[in-house]
């Protein structure tokens, strides 16, 4: 599975979508990695993420990791709520910049 | 769209293959030759008289002695034209004397033949090519002559004018020699080498091929266009509206050509193989009956080249040439026997680094198995169950006395599978073993696990961990929970609380605070377990925690340890595998039995 990237208001949107387990979390790791390394703004849209396992929170918490340690922005938006209810239940919100969409990403920035 | 490109694309790949467009393409070569490999004027002169004597020949009304008169002309053709006839390989009956007497006892066919063969044999001098012996040449041609012969009974043609064809098809080869003698010194691997693949060196070394060229030059010298169909198509077959009698002197040429490969080339096998399969496909001709023409071929060839005043060496025998085939056979299935053995060779390396790998994954497992409370450890009140989907696993439980009556407990789980969440997983529990004899404050102790972890922590690994205290005196948990499912608190029939995580996994940030959950068991018992229990298959659908509450009721009559296993072998398939890591730890009231 490859996962699309656009860019939207001078973001890098990497869009994740169905689930997200051992089978694909590489892609999606080496997608949002790449991303990073170009960009200084990168956000993950999840909202048609069905299923998100443990290797696919590592492949966000690694994101978040080289963001935090490279100064870049790197959050989520639009987090189905599968996906929202495994990152709520870890307490991962707490960790993650959580937005309801672009827009709020933006607005919440000015 | 895509649709109409794809019809156009079909229809241009059809009109390609259609023998027309196999002629067009075929001016469109003679082009390219002309201007890129070969032009007319790098042709060798044409031998005027022998060619209009050829012409004079085809004149049906033509008067022998006006004939006679055109070949006295030429002295040296003469000469040859006498001593060719008399020759014992074309057997005429009579002696030949004078040429009007050839003339006559030839006819204009078999004059016109002769002629040919003569004046293409002195059109190039055999020092026209310097560094090149042109009688191995004529060797190879004399062969497909001979063979060309050969075909003439099962073809329905004259033998001579078969033979005449045989000899000149590939006279577009000397040619290209005498053009470019700098590519001489491929001639071994020209004369080696199938006719197909002849071609496809050709086209290497001159940028044309052989047929092409002779094509060119038998129309340039205006030779008879049977012979020029024959010299121009006995690699691709006669375009379809060629007269008949070209046609089969196309494919007795094609037939021939693989005949002669059969004494020439290094692959005797194949070449047998094909010239018989060319044989009974053009002129039904059956194995035996290939293998006999063969024979021939190697036993004709001196009397050709002695009638037609040509070296050539001595000749393999047909014999000879099937004991070198059948040799090369014998050393392929030799080296099919070596290839075997290697094949069986990697293939017990392969099975060796199997081994050592299980072996490996063995010692592993059972390094990580030490990690966790083993039998010899049992303590009443607190009983766990770690199953691994593979060798090793991401998942684990742990429990030792920190005092008198207090147990200090975790269960965790590392993100990810295999030996990377393994070596995290045995990083975490030694962590948790080591501090947590000295830190009885789990809240605490999660912190400067999570600090240690996300020092080194690579690619995201987290994990996931529940730790906690019992005073089993009091019964009072305190537990702290980093990210991991939510603790159970149940009763014999219902859930009491839940205790979800208050913080994230560890390993993710390193400032990350843990607060405690204090409560009492109040006869109840806590369960811990990794998502690996939720998510198991229990028939068509996944247990969850409604379907654990069922199985804690169903066993609750069971000891804490037979539970856990009740509860697992629940989830298992019927072959006693797991498709997740799975771990379950449970913690019972054990001062609710009469000490308090």
């Amino acid at each position: 599975m490859t996962f699309p990237i656009e860019n939207k208001q001078g973001f890098s949107i990497v869009s994740l979508k169905g689930e997200v387990d051992l089978n694909n979390s590489p892609e999606a790791r080496k997608v949002i990695l790449n991303c990073l390394k170009k960009d200084k703004h990168v956000m993950v849209e999840m909202s048609a993420v069905d299923y998100i396992d443990s290797s696919g929170v590592a492949s966000l918490v690694e994101g978040f990791q080289y963001a935090r340690s490279n100064d870049l922005d790197f959050g989520l938006i639009g987090v189905s709520d599968a996906a929202m209810n495994v990152l709520r239940l870890a307490r991962l919100d707490q960790v993650f910049h959580i937005y309801a969409s672009l827009e709020d990403c933006v607005n919440r920035a000015s | 769209m895509a649709l109409d490109r794809l019809a156009r694309a079909v229809t241009v790949t059809a009109i390609c293959s259609t023998p027309y467009f196999r002629m067009f393409n075929r001016q469109l070569m003679e082009e390219t030759v002309f201007t890129d490999a070969v032009r007319p004027s790098d042709l060798p002169a044409p031998p005027k008289d022998a060619i209009r004597i050829v012409r004079a020949c085809s004149i049906a009304a033509i008067d022998s002695r006006d004939l006679a008169g055109l070949v006295a002309n030429d002295p040296v053709l003469t000469a040859e034209l006498l001593r060719v006839t008399n020759s014992a390989y074309f057997g005429f009956v009579s002696q030949v004397k004078s040429v009007a007497r050839a003339v006559t006892v030839l006819g204009n066919r078999a004059l016109r033949n002769l002629v040919l063969c003569i004046a293409m044999r002195d059109a190039l001098r055999k020092d026209a090519i310097p560094g090149f012996d042109i009688d191995a040449y004529w060797e190879d041609a004399l062969r497909r002559a001979v063979s060309a012969r050969s075909l003439a009974g099962l073809a329905g043609l004259d033998g001579d004018e078969c033979f005449t064809v045989g000899l000149l098809q590939d006279f577009g080869l000397l040619v290209l020699l005498h053009l470019m003698p700098e590519q001489v010194e491929h001639w071994g691997a020209l004369a080696t080498a199938t006719p197909e693949q002849r071609r496809e060196l050709e086209i290497e070394l001159f940028h044309t091929t052989h047929d092409e060229v002779g094509l060119t030059l038998a129309r340039s010298w205006d030779l008879p266009a049977d012979l020029a169909m024959a010299m121009g198509y006995h690699h691709d077959g006669p375009p379809e509206d060629v007269e008949p009698q070209a046609e089969v002197l196309c494919r007795v040429a094609i037939c021939a050509d693989w005949m002669a490969a059969v004494y020439r080339c290094s692959d005797k096998r194949f070449a047998i193989q094909h010239a018989r399969t060319l044989l009974a496909e053009n002129f039904n001709a059956s194995g035996e009956q290939t293998d006999y023409l063969l024979q021939q071929v190697s036993e004709s060839v001196a009397d050709a080249a002695t009638a037609m005043g040509l070296r050539v060496g001595e000749q393999i025998s047909f014999d000879a040439v099937l004991r070198e085939a059948n040799l090369r056979l014998a050393e392929e299935n030799l080296s099919y026997q070596e290839l075997n053995w290697r094949l069986e060779k990697a293939l017990a390396e392969r099975d060796h680094i199997a081994a050592e790998l299980r072996y490996e994954l063995e010692l592993a497992r059972e390094v990580q198995k030490s990690l966790l409370p083993g039998s010899d450890n049992s303590m009443p009140g607190i009983a766990g169950l770690n199953l691994s989907a593979k060798a090793v696993s991401g998942d684990f439980y742990d429990y030792f006395a920190v005092s008198e009556g207090r147990i200090a407990f975790c269960l965790a789980d590392v993100s990810g599978k295999g030996m990377h969440a393994a070596l995290l997983m045995a990083k975490a529990a030694s962590l948790f073993r080591c501090l947590g004899k000295g830190v009885h404050d789990p809240g605490k102790l999660l912190g400067m696990l999570n600090r240690e972890i996300a020092e080194t922590a690579i690619r995201g690994m987290f994990v996931t961990m529940l730790a906690g205290v019992i005073d089993q005196v009091s019964g009072r948990v305190t537990l702290a929970n980093a990210g991991h499912l939510p603790a159970v608190h149940m009763g014999c029939a219902a859930v009491i609380a839940e205790y979800p995580a208050n913080g994230p996994p560890l390993g993710i940030t390193a400032d990350c605070k843990y607060s405690n959950e204090t409560f009492e068991l109040l006869g109840g018992c806590l369960y811990l377990f990794t998502d690996g229990l939720l998510e198991a298959r229990v028939g068509d659908h996944r247990l969850e925690q409604a379907g654990l509450v069922r199985l804690v009721k169903e066993n609750a009559h069971l000891q804490i340890a037979e539970r856990a296993r009740a509860i697992a072998g629940a989830v298992r398939t019927a072959d006693g595998v797991v498709e997740d890591d799975l771990t379950l730890l449970i913690i019972e009231d054990t001062g609710a039995y009469g000490k308090r």
